[in-house]
Formats: C-alpha cells, structure tokens, sequence
C-alpha cells in the first residue's frame, strides 16, 4: 500500500468557547478524491482550514509522513497544499491573469506562462475574460478561477470547500466533471468536502460522512451511496 | 485673470504636495482599510532626517533617498510592533495605536529639533520658469506636479508589474485567499507601510522646500487635513484618485476660497473640512473609490 | 471558611455600605480641597509638582468632556475624535455670556448645555451615513477648524479673535453660609495631621478656590449621575447595542438614527459643560486651548481611564491635567539629558501611555484595577 499523502488523527479544534471538532481520524492517499460529507456546522470547513494551517488546532496532521500542525499556511502552502474556501476563492479588484498569477505566488519556475495556458485551455471562458476583474465574472466563472488559481500552485492535495454552494445545477456538473479530468491529468489529488453528497460521491473514490464533528461512517465512494443511512440523511430517497 | 491663473498655478503646486500624503494614506488603507493618523508626522519626521543628513553634509538628493529609506524602515517596524496584532476589522485600538503615533513622533521631533523653524534645502531649481503678464510659473511649480505624477507611475508600476506589488494588491483584495496561496502577509503590508512612509516623506520634503515655507515638527498638522480629505476625495483607495483629490483640494484652497465673498481666506482649512464633509456624506466611497459591500 | 463578608447586592447592609463608601469619598474629597488649596506642591529630588486645585478643577473639566466621549465612543462605539470641538464651543458660550453680558457662571450652562446639545446632534447627523474610520477622519478635521473657526475676524466681537476672550471680570464668591474658615481652622487644629492644611484662616483667593471646586465637583456628580442613569436606561441599552453590532441592532428595532443623534448631543453637551468649567478655571478662552492636540489628548484620557469605564474618565482627567504639567515642571531627572526635558516631554509621555495601554491593556487602567482586584480576591463562597 502506498504512503498516504495526509493523515490526520485525533484532530480536535475550538472556536471561541466551542468545540467544533471533537478528534476525527481520516487518511487520504495520492491520487485519490475524497469527499468529507456533513451538515452546516459539522466543522467541515473547520477540518479544512486546520489543515491548512489557518486556525489553531490540537492532534496531529501529518503531510507525506511529516507534521505540519504548526506551521503557517504559506509554509503548507509551499508543501503543496492548496485550498479553495468557500465562497470567496478569488480576489475581486484583480484581473483574471493577475488571480492566476498570485496562485503562482510561491514559485519561481519559468513555466508559470505553460500553466496559465493550460488553466485556459481547462475553462476557454476564462481565457476570454483574462483581462476583465475578477469581481465582474459571474459565480460559475468565480469558482473556475478559484480552482484555477489554487491548482497554480502544482498542488499535490487541493483541498475544496463546498465548489458547489450557491451554483447552478449544470454548473456545478461541469464543474466536477473537470475536477476528474484534473485528477486524472495532472495527477492532483482531492480533499473536497459537500453538502451535495450525490455529485461528490459520483466522482469520489471514498468518503467520510462528519457529524457534529465526529466522524460518523467512512468508506469507499460506491458503498456510501448505498448506505441506507446516508442516502436517508443526504441523497433525500 | 491674471490673478485667477496665478491662483490655479498655486492650487496645482499645493494639490501636488497634498496628493504625495494622500497616495501615503491610501496605500495603507487599501492594505489594512486602516486610516494612519500618524502619517503626516512620519513624513514629517522623514523630512527632518532629510534636513539632518543634509546638515552633515550629504549631497540634497542623497539625503532625500536615504530619509526616505529611513522612514520606510521605520514604517515597517511600527507595523510589526505596534499595528499587526490588531484585527483589521475592529477600528478603535487602530485609531488610538496611530493617535498615539503622532503624539510620540511629534514629540521627538520637537524634542530632537525644538519647535523653531528651520529652512529646507531648496530641492528644486529656484526661480520662475515661465512668466506671462503677471503669472509666474515657478521651477518649484513645475517640479512639485511633476514628482507627484512620477512617484504615482513609479507606485503603479510597482503594484501592477512586480511580484510583491501584486502580493500587496492580493491581500488588500482578499485576505483570507491570499495567505491561502502562500502570500506572507506580515511583510507584505509592512511594504505597504514602508512605501506609503517613503512616499510620504518625499511629498513632506517637497512641501518643506517650498521656498515660502519652513519645516517645523507642527508644519503636517494642517497638511493632514488637506491630505485626508484629498484621499477621501479620492475614494481612499485609488492611488490616481488621490492625485485629483489633491487637486480639487488645492484648487478650493487657493481658487474657491479666494472667490466665495462670505468665505474668509483663512478658512481653507474649514473649507477642505467641508468638502470632506459633502464627500463623506454623498458619496462615502469617493470620487474614483470602489464602492464596499457590507457583510454582516 | 471564608472569614471574609460578601455583602450581597440589594439588602440593607448593602445600601449602607454603598452610603458609607460614597460619604467616604466626598470627605476626602473636601480633605483634599482643603489640604491643597494653598498653592500645593510635591518635592521629588530637586523638582517641585504643583498640585494645587487649579489643576484639579481643570482636571474636573478635561473628566466632563471625557465623559463625553465615554457616552459617544466607549458606549455608543462611534469613532468621534472631535470632542475639542465642543469643549471649545461650550467655553466660548460661556466666556461671551460672562464677559459681554455678565451672566452669572452657573447660569451661563443653562445655554452651554442645550446649545452644545443641538451642535452635537447637527454635527452628529452626518454620522447617520458615514461610519467607523471615515467618521473619525470627518471629526477629527473638525477638531482641527475649530481654532481657525473663532479667529474669524467677523466673530471678533464675540470671540476676541487670537488673543481669546477674557472671564476675569466674573468672580466665584463663595456663599457666606459655607463655614469654610471654621472647618478650616478645625482641621488645623488637628493632631499630626493639623500641618497639611495651611496656617490661619483662608483668605478671600483661596475661600472662591474652594468654592469653585466644590461647586465643579457637584456639577461632575451631576452629570456622572445622568451618564449613569442614561446608560442604564432604555436608549443606553440602545446605545449598546449599536456599539456592539449596529446590523444587529438594526434588526431587532432600535432606532439607529435616534440613539446615535442622541448620544452625539449628550457627548457634547457633555463637551460643552467640561469647557465651560475649564474657561471658569482659567480666566480665559483662546483659540489654542481647543486644538486638535486637545482633542487627542481626550482621547488618551478617555484610553487611559479604560473606554466604557465611568470612574474611567475621573482617571483620565487627572491625567490629562496632571501629566503635561508635571512633565514640563521636572527640570532634572539623572541620566535624562536636559534637551529631553526640555521639549514636550508631556506630549511624549501621554502617547506612550496611549500606545502601551492599548497594546498591552486594552481596558484600561480601570478594568486593568478590577482584574488585579478579582485575582487578589480569594474564591470565596457567595451569601446568597
């Protein structure tokens, strides 16, 4: 079995006064999605931002083998970790080129320009907007240039909150499908966490269902969706 | 005529030196939407270390870089001791922090260099350059005008065309995104500060070597005013904006004010209040800003 | 086992003690009137801090309009630098009634306080629509103008222009019935003690001194009592509210536009009786007792004492009052070169205050007491 690429174990994290994640263990190995499923208030933004390195956490968080708990986000950043929060992935009052540009902020490497062209040739309407500010594209388009911008960093792990809060149906289809193309091209592995437990299932390889900030079940993608108790709590049958 | 010229030729060489505080201003509210009250002393600080170097003999222009190097290095320590571990949303502690910026640089300044006025090196060539009937165009005039407009473009290419420009410009739009793509934002706004104090210090050496002022630790009291409101002017937030708000705010000192017969002349401080006033009210984003949204 | 009382809020033992503790200070109130009404002064190594009740009566007057801001900044949270403003216009108003019309100084408040009210509620208008930094960048230019405002020459006659308005024609005398020479001479008579007040009885300078303080200390009672019964009322839960989160406050109902208006007008109003009692201490209102250094220096004031803090403001008026007097007065400190001394080393010293305080006790010295009080206090079990 390959090393896993993030393990987390016994992650426990506060807001204020409450506890939002009460210790969760969860693996997930290169080349994988894996989809953290849960409710408004479950801590699966908490999850993701603790990985990250934005708030302070207890437990360990391991990145190919090495704790990174307590480092700064631009130093996990440069581990290869990238992130797209929710909503606000973009910076408004820059353009569409200059958002892709920043997403490079941490490498030195002459092929900036190839990776901007291949982000391009991944959403064309991007290319078409490169000059417009980011703050005029509508929310499909914001949540492009979001993932864009986060996979010009070379992540290995992209670490997604909700991709498809406040989209469009379509959209949010056209949007995951390219997260598998991505997947498969350039072998970046996944952290996506949903409310949207059809879609994110549909094109996951596992996933963990968190509760109140606890894990509640985990598996392969394809036993979730037939899991009686998730398909009552998120797929509505 | 003549004298209304005159009196446009005064605005635009006033407005320039106002619009150099102003773009200090606003390159730190964009950062931080923080408004620094303490700016004008640090530039009027930078001012004084340039007279001092000149003073021991330094050559005027190299003087002047090296304040400016000076107050910029100062700046950046300032926001990493004092302004960076308050959370840029909750306003008060700021303000206060930079009211007590300015109670401590005008201090020291007065204590290093006593409140006597001083004269300033004469930075620009003396003279008029132009004369036409009874308007005359000084070489100071003209090398005000013509620094501001040149620090402006060196600021823009500076935030438009080099990395840490667009970092500065990243963090000032988005926060959170920023650092989530490696952007340290620490010393990213610590170049905010040390470019708005260099920037700063320049236009408070300008304003000092008007041949018709002397540099003094209170000469920025009056000019924060003018430069504020050129900023609000402005929007805060744009850097050419700040240019014409500089402007506007010169021209009502010295056109607006002269002409209005129930406005007497030394109420161009009062007069600038008021135009703040109207900006604030009718149009809290400013003239060129961009509008905010509002989260709760 | 705690052998400690813990007298319960609302019982009878609780009111008493309340009694006792307040009668306690209006004594040592009147004690130190009495001690300091000569010219007092304290010797440390070779420099001399004057301490005499010209200082505390300004020190009244800076504490009334920190009030001010306590009302505007610590309970409504709004950013309102300009408070020298006010402090101006109230002394102005009184000093023109006093000096151009003889107006009694008690009777020249009862058009200080609605007139400072309404400016305050005016001025507070655009406040509706601009907030937190641009609010505090507009009154702070308005601090700023007030001085260029009462050198107008078309305000001559009534303002004096830059040489200011003298009061002097108005005296303080102190009502016969007042036995301040009697409790004079029986504190001096007092044993050990006797020394601190002076010799013989007081002559007529220093019984109109005393009379003012007394009278400026009953006119901060008052308004500390307002303030307190304000805050504690409907549109002071108001104002809290809004401090606290104006959207929310929105929401559940509280008229925005009311509350704040209002709390501007009982800031300067506030402003405006500190002023008025400031020009009543010093004989005369000029332009540059009301810079816009003043107003900072309100503001360290109203920092230092603890922002939402009442006693706060008594703190900060003391400091206020005291600090850059006592600075200018140390002629020698060792190992503090002279040119030090010599410049605005008050200045210096209250910005400092000002940035420490904020950096390291964001309450202020008031809530900085409190906490050290809880921490010194042993967990004890509560009487119920």
């Amino acid at each position: 079995m390959t090393s896993p690429i993030l393990h987390v174990e016994d992650l426990k994290a506060t807001y204020g006064p409450v506890q939002v994640l009460h210790g969760i263990d969860f693996t997930v190995f290169p080349k994988e999605i894996v989809v953290v499923l849960g409710a408004n208030g479950a801590g699966k933004t908490t999850t993701l931002r603790s990985i990250s390195g934005m708030i302070q956490t207890s437990g360990r968080i391991e990145l190919n083998g090495e704790e990174t708990r307590n480092l700064t986000p631009s130093e996990i950043v440069r581990r290869g970790v990238a992130h797209v929060p929710q909503g606000r992935g973009t910076f408004p009052e820059l353009t569409v080129e200059e958002n892709l540009k920043v997403g490079a902020f941490i490498r030195t490497d002459k092929d900036i320009k190839i990776d901007i062209d291949t982000c391009y040739e991944n959403y064309p309407v991007l290319y078409e907007r490169k000059t417009q500010m980011a703050g005029s594209l509508s929310g499909g388009e914001q949540q492009m240039l979001a993932v864009s911008r986060a996979l010009m960093s070379r992540p290995q792990l992209l670490l997604m909150d909700e991709p498809s809060l406040g989209l469009a149906p379509q959209i949010v289809e056209d949007l995951f499908t390219r997260f598998v193309a991505i997947n498969r091209e350039q072998e970046t592995t996944m952290l996506i966490v949903e409310q949207n437990a059809q879609l994110a299932l549909d094109i996951a390889n596992r996933g963990y269902v968190l509760e109140s900030g606890r894990i509640s079940v985990e598996g392969k993608a394809e036993e979730l969706i037939n899991d009686d108790a998730i398909r009552r709590a998120y797929l509505g049958a | 005529m003549d004298l209304f010229l005159q009196r446009v030729v005064d605005a635009i060489t006033n407005g320039s030196t106002y619009a150099l505080i102003a773009v200090a201003m606003v390159l730190i509210f964009k950062a931080t939407t923080l408004i620094n009250f303490a700016q004008g002393e640090q530039a009027m600080l930078g001012a004084f270390a340039v007279l001092q170097l000149w003073n021991w003999g330094i050559p005027m222009w190299g003087a002047v870089i090296i304040g400016m190097l000076f107050s910029g290095i100062l700046a950046a320590g300032l926001e990493r001791a004092f302004i960076r571990k308050f959370d840029p949303a909750d306003h008060l502690p700021l303000v206060i922090i930079t009211l007590g910026l300015f109670l401590v640089i005008n201090a020291v300044a007065a204590i290093i260099w006593r409140f006597d006025p001083q004269s300033f090196p004469q930075l620009f060539p003396s003279g008029n350059a132009f004369t036409y009937n009874n308007v005359r165009l000084s070489w100071y005039s003209i090398f005000a005008f013509g620094s501001c407009v040149l620090v402006l473009f060196v600021l823009q290419t500076l935030l438009t065309r080099t990395k840490i420009g667009l970092a500065f410009r990243a963090v000032s739009s988005n926060l959170e995104s920023s650092r989530l793509s490696g952007i340290k934002i620490g010393p990213t706004l610590q170049f905010g500060w040390a470019l708005a104090a260099a920037a700063g210090t320049l236009g408070a050496s300008i304003y000092a070597a008007n041949p018709v002022l002397q540099i003094e630790p209170s000469m920025m009291l009056r000019a924060l005013i003018f430069s504020v409101t050129a900023a609000a002017l402005g929007g805060l937030d744009s850097l050419w904006g700040a240019l014409i708000g500089g402007l506007t705010i010169g021209f009502v000192q010295s056109v607006v004010v002269q002409y209005i017969p129930f406005i007497p002349n030394e109420m161009s401080l009062s007069a600038a209040v008021v135009v703040l006033l109207i900006v604030l009210t009718l149009r809290p984003s400013g003239v060129l800003g961009t509008r905010a949204v509002e989260r709760v | 086992m705690a052998s400690k009382i813990q007298i319960s809020n609302g019982t009878r033992t609780y009111r008493n003690s309340r009694i006792v503790m307040w009668a306690c200070f209006v004594i040592s109130l009147l004690l130190i009137a009495f001690a300091y009404v000569d010219v007092g002064t304290i010797s440390i190594g070779s420099n001399n801090y004057n301490l005499s009740l010209i200082r505390l009566n300004k020190a009244i007057a800076y504490t009334i309009a920190i009030l001010g801001l306590q009302v505007v900044i610590g309970y409504t949270g709004q950013i309102a630098l300009g408070q020298s403003f006010f402090f101006g216009t109230g002394a102005y108003i009184s000093a023109w009634l006093i000096a151009d019309h003889s107006w009694p100084f008690l009777v020249t408040l009862l058009i200080v306080i609605p007139s400072c009210f309404i400016i305050g509620m005016v001025l507070g208008l655009p406040a509706l629509r601009i907030r937190g930094l641009y609010l505090a960048l507009l009154t702070f230019g308005l601090a700023a103008v007030f001085p260029s405002i009462v050198k107008l020459d078309k305000l001559y006659t009534y303002t004096g222009g830059a040489g200011g308005k003298l009061t002097s024609n108005y005296k303080f005398i102190a009502p016969a019935w007042l036995p301040f020479d009697e409790v004079a001479q029986a504190l001096q008579k007092l044993p050990i003690l006797g020394g601190f007040f002076g010799d013989g009885p007081l002559s007529n300078r220093e019984e109109s001194r005393l009379w003012k303080f007394i009278l400026f200390c009953v006119i901060a009672g008052i308004c500390f009592w307002l303030v307190y019964n304000l805050i504690h009322s409907r549109p002071g839960r108001a104002m809290r509210a809004i401090r606290d989160n104006e959207t929310s406050a929105a929401v559940s109902g509280i008229n925005l536009a009311i509350t704040k208006t209002l709390s501007f007008g009982v800031a300067s109003a506030l402003g405006g009786v500190g002023g008025a009692i400031y020009v009543a201490e010093v004989g005369i209102a000029s332009p540059d007792d009301f810079s816009s250094l003043v107003a900072i220096y309100l503001i360290v004031g109203l920092v230092v004492g603890g922002v939402g803090t009442l006693p706060g403001a008594v703190l900060g008026g003391l400091i206020y009052a005291l600090v850059p007097d006592w600075a200018s007065s140390t002629q020698s400190i060792s190992f503090v070169p002279q040119r030090w001394l010599q410049g605005p080393t008050g200045s210096l010293i209250l910005g400092l205050l000002l940035i420490i305080l904020t950096l390291f006790l964001p309450g202020g010295m008031v809530t900085g007491w409190r906490k050290l009080k809880n921490r010194l206090k042993p967990t004890e079990v509560r009487a119920s």
